[in-house]
Order: C-alpha cells, then structure tokens, then sequence
C-alpha cells in the first residue's frame, strides 16, 4: 500500500522534474551556458498562473498556453540582448553572468510579490482517484500529464522540425553548423527561448502542487542540476529517467528517514553519480 | 572573363587573431573544373578553405565569386553563393541519422520538399550505401561512409563549388578510388571541385590544374600533369630522388 503510493507519487513528481530539467539541460547543452535564472524561471510560471487564476479565474492548464509563448519571448529576448554579449566567454563569466540576473530577477520577485508563500487553490477542488491502491489528486494527475506532453513537444521539435535539428546541429558541433549556413546566434536565442518556455510552463504546472516563493528557486535549480547529472545530458528519456529516479529516492527517503534527509540523500546520489558515472543514465552526445 | 571563374583571389591574408598564416594567396578557379591544392602539413591549406568558406575573416585581399565580392561575406551568404565546404574530418553530426546529416546540407536552401528529396535521391544514387544506413546515427559508419555522407550533405547545398579538406584521410585505396571515379561523375555534371589532398599523385592525377602551396604562399600553379613531371614537386613530395 506504502510502496505503491510512493512509486505512484514519484512517476507522477518524475514527469514533473524532467519537465524542470530538459528546458536546463538544452540551455547547457547548445548553449553552454549553466543557466542559474532557471530556477526564478519556473517560480515566476508559477506567480504568473497564480495571478492568472486570482485575477480571471483561468486554470493553470489553460494558463500553459499564454505563458509557453510569453515566457519563449522573455528568453530570446534576454538572450539577444544580454547573453549574446558574452556567449564566447569562458563558462565561468555567463554563470557569473546569470547568477547576477538571477538575483536581479528573484528580488524584483519578492519585492513585487512579497516573500510570503502562496498556494494556488482550485475552487471547486478537482477531487483524487485510486490508481493501483495509491491515490492521486486529480489535478496532480493533469499537471503530470501536462509535463508528459511538454517534453514530448520538444522531443517533436527536435527531431522533426528543421530549427530543431538545427539546434541538434549547433549542441553537436557547431563549426559544422555555421558551414550549413545556420545563424547560430538565432539558434542560441531560440534554445535558451525554448528553455524558458519550458521552465514558465514547469512553473505554471508546479503551481498546482507546491507553495509558491521566491525563496523555492534554489530548490529547482538544485532539482534541475540532480536530474541532468542522474539522467545525463543531452537526452528527453534521459531527463525523464533522471527526474524519475530523482522522486523516488525523494519518496523512499522521506518515508525511511524523513523529508528532510531526503534531499541530503538525492545531493549524496547526485555525488555519487559524478564520481562513477559522470555521463548519467542515459546521456549522450546528441539530443534526441 | 571574371564570371568563368568560380574563385578568384588576389592578395588573400587571413589566420587566427595574432597570427597570420595566409600571406597573399592568388589564385584563380575555373569553372566546371577540378582543382587540387597540394603542400605539406601546416601549408595553409585548410586555413585557406576556412576563409574561403567564410570560417576565419579575410584580412586583406580580394575573394571574388563569378565576379562578386565575398572578401567581407558570412558563412550563410558564402554558402548561398553555391560555395560548399567539406570540412577535413568530415564534421559529420554523430547522433544524427544519415539522413538527418543530408537534410543539414540543406538547411540554408529555401525549397520545396519534393525539391529536397529528389535532391536526396540523387545523395542516394551516387552513394547507395548511404541509402542503406539512412536511419543510423552517422557517428556508427565506417570511415568510407562518413566520407560519402560528409560529400553527401555537400551536395545537399547545391553547390557550386565543393571544396573538400582531405578526401583520403584515413581510407583504404579501394574506397578512395570509389570516391575518386565519384568525384569525376560530379564534376561531368557540372559541379566545380576544389580538392586538398595528402595523396599528391591521386590528387595531380585527377585534377585539371594544381596549386602547391608552403608556408601561407602559393609556390607553383600548373595542370596536374605538369607538376606530375616537374623534378622539384617529385623530390619534395613524391619522394622521388634526383640523379
């Protein structure tokens, strides 16, 4: 019965983290860029699906379509304009870089929406269902569902269309790229566009689960870190296989030894990992 | 006049930030040709290439195309010109499918998709065994084979010229001489070659004129043949020995 909720519980936060993570792990991978804004990405989705169901009363899953568009902007703005100046630098100066955006963005965040905690609240509620003796909250089970179909969107675009395998092209080698006559520049916006869409929309879904803060984007940044380390770079099922992995040793350790540890436990894997297996799970050069 | 040439530098410098490496490269490229650059390692010869795909600027100099300037052009203007780089080491996409790879050599081509797959047949005539290993990661092909599919996507960019760093690099005889009678099959229909090539007699034998280079300069020009006979070509990089 135990055990049967928590591998529900986690197949249902693994969907989510891997929706945290792939937007991570495209950025770091076509970019290269160690985007530390991502984290206040997905707590802004989340005010902005909060402020979307206080103010029109518009659920979060309808809120995913005006915030993929809004927040694939945000990025390819930020990019064009911020990014793109030190895109050639060392890895060090763009995290330095986004980490003083990120501090930029996550004060305007608790300035503009107080540091309090937040709780997006359907009325009415959408009520549970006993799935194999476990039960899942209906709403759970959407926003689960909903981060299923927006890694398969990207999956689709990567591999179908001709940007995505532009993008491919770039994250494999971009030398290459350039002599196919592919602009990177606009690659490079469109990826950290696309990574910012995904981590709005991972936000907007998280909203139906967790309080909302500011002071949360460490923990998903964390969770996006763990994730492409467990599941290894470069891959969707590898991300999906990390975020999995990644909520189960959450929810067998908060079962043994308490919440609280559980996150210790996921950091001890997570150095585990890149001590003996470095390209994680499923990694690999690609980005399929 | 201009316009029967394909590439026609004068004066060309070019390198990497500090150091120069090209020093005034002339050359002039006809077209429906095949031409061969030969020299030894650390001549220039894939510098050359870099800058005229528009990889590294051109310092100074001019780099005319049927007559246009392209001396300040990017890559994607280069390329649209119909001037196509094999890269030496092929530079495949390794997780990508063969396929995939193909497609790539088209990205920049605005045309219909009926287009690109009959341009994807032709691709697949001229190498079958691409059409054979269209759905596998190209990383997993044998040295031949990602040659073919390096040739392959340059073909994909309908080309002009196709400038190919190191055909042989790596290959066993046989398959450099399937890709040699491949070459000759591309050049009747039309399409112009500029080859650099470690294998100086195949690359002499096939082409219709040569270039040496040696330290960033052009040393000698002539027809294949010519330099084939020429004594100081034999010595210093056939290994043949004076009387």
């Amino acid at each position: 019965m135990l055990a049967a909720q928590i591998v529900v519980n986690a197949l249902v936060l693994g969907c989510l983290y891997a929706c945290i993570a792939i937007g991570f792990s495209l950025v770091w991978g076509v970019l290269n860029v160690i985007n530390l804004m991502h984290g206040s990405f997905i707590v802004l989705g989340a005010y902005f699906a909060w402020s979307l169901y206080q103010g029109f009363h518009i659920a979060p899953w309808y809120a995913l379509a005006i915030a993929a568009p809004l927040f694939f902007l945000f990025g390819y703005v930020i990019q064009r304009l911020i990014l793109n100046r030190v895109i050639t630098a060392p890895v060090l100066v763009t995290l330095t870089l986004t980490f003083g955006l990120d501090l930029i963005l996550n004060n305007a965040m608790i300035y503009y929406f107080k540091a309090d905690y937040r709780k997006l609240i359907l009325t009415p509620p959408t009520g549970s269902v006993s799935i194999a003796g476990a039960v899942v909250p209906v709403d759970r089970l959407i926003a689960t569902a909903a981060a299923l179909a927006l890694t398969g969107v990207l999956y689709l675009i990567l591999r179908r269309l001709r940007v995505g395998r532009a993008i491919v092209a770039v994250r494999l080698d971009r030398d290459a790229a350039v002599l196919m006559g592919v602009d990177v520049n606009s690659i490079y916006a469109i990826a950290f566009g696309l990574g910012t869409a995904l981590a709005g929309c991972a936000g907007v879904l998280m909203a139906l689960i967790f309080p909302i803060s500011p002071l949360t984007s460490t923990a998903y940044l964390g969770k996006a870190f763990v994730v492409c380390v467990l599941g290894g770079l470069g891959s969707v099922s590898g991300a999906l296989a990390g975020g999995i992995l990644l909520a189960l040793i959450e929810g067998v350790g908060s079962a043994m030894i308490g919440p609280a540890h559980a996150i210790t436990l996921s950091f001890m894997l997570l150095i585990a990992f890149l001590i003996l297996r470095p390209q994680g799970l499923l990694g690999r050069k690609g980005f399929e | 006049m201009a316009d029967a040439l394909i590439v026609e530098l004068a004066g060309l410098r070019a390198g990497y930030g500090e150091i120069q490496v090209l020093w005034g490269i002339d050359i002039a490229i006809p077209k429906g040709e095949i031409t061969a650059l030969i020299g030894s390692n650390g001549a220039g010869k894939t510098t050359l290439m870099r800058a005229l795909s528009g990889l590294i600027p051109i310092e100074s100099g001019s780099y005319l195309s049927e007559g246009v300037n392209l001396s300040q052009a990017s890559a994607a203007t280069i390329l649209s010109r119909g001037i196509v780089h094999v890269p030496e080491g092929r530079r495949l996409f390794g997780a990508m499918n063969v396929q995939d790879n193909l497609l790539m050599g088209a990205y920049s081509r605005r045309v219909s998709s009926s287009e690109l797959m009959r341009d994807l047949d032709r691709v697949y005539t001229t190498f079958p065994k691409l059409f054979e290993r269209r759905n596998q990661a190209s990383a997993t092909l044998s040295g031949g084979e990602q040659q073919m599919c390096a040739i392959g996507r340059g073909l994909m960019s309908a080309p002009k010229l196709l400038m190919i760093d190191e055909l042989s690099l790596g290959l066993s005889p046989l398959l450099v001489e399937q890709l040699v009678a491949a070459l000759r099959t591309l050049n009747n229909e039309g399409v112009s070659i500029l080859l650099v090539e470690q294998d100086v007699i195949t690359a002499l034998d096939l082409c219709h004129s040569a270039f040496v280079m040696d330290m960033g300069r052009i040393v000698r020009a002539g027809s294949g043949q010519s330099l084939l006979a020429d004594p100081i070509i034999g010595e210093a990089y056939l290994g043949v020995l004076r009387d």
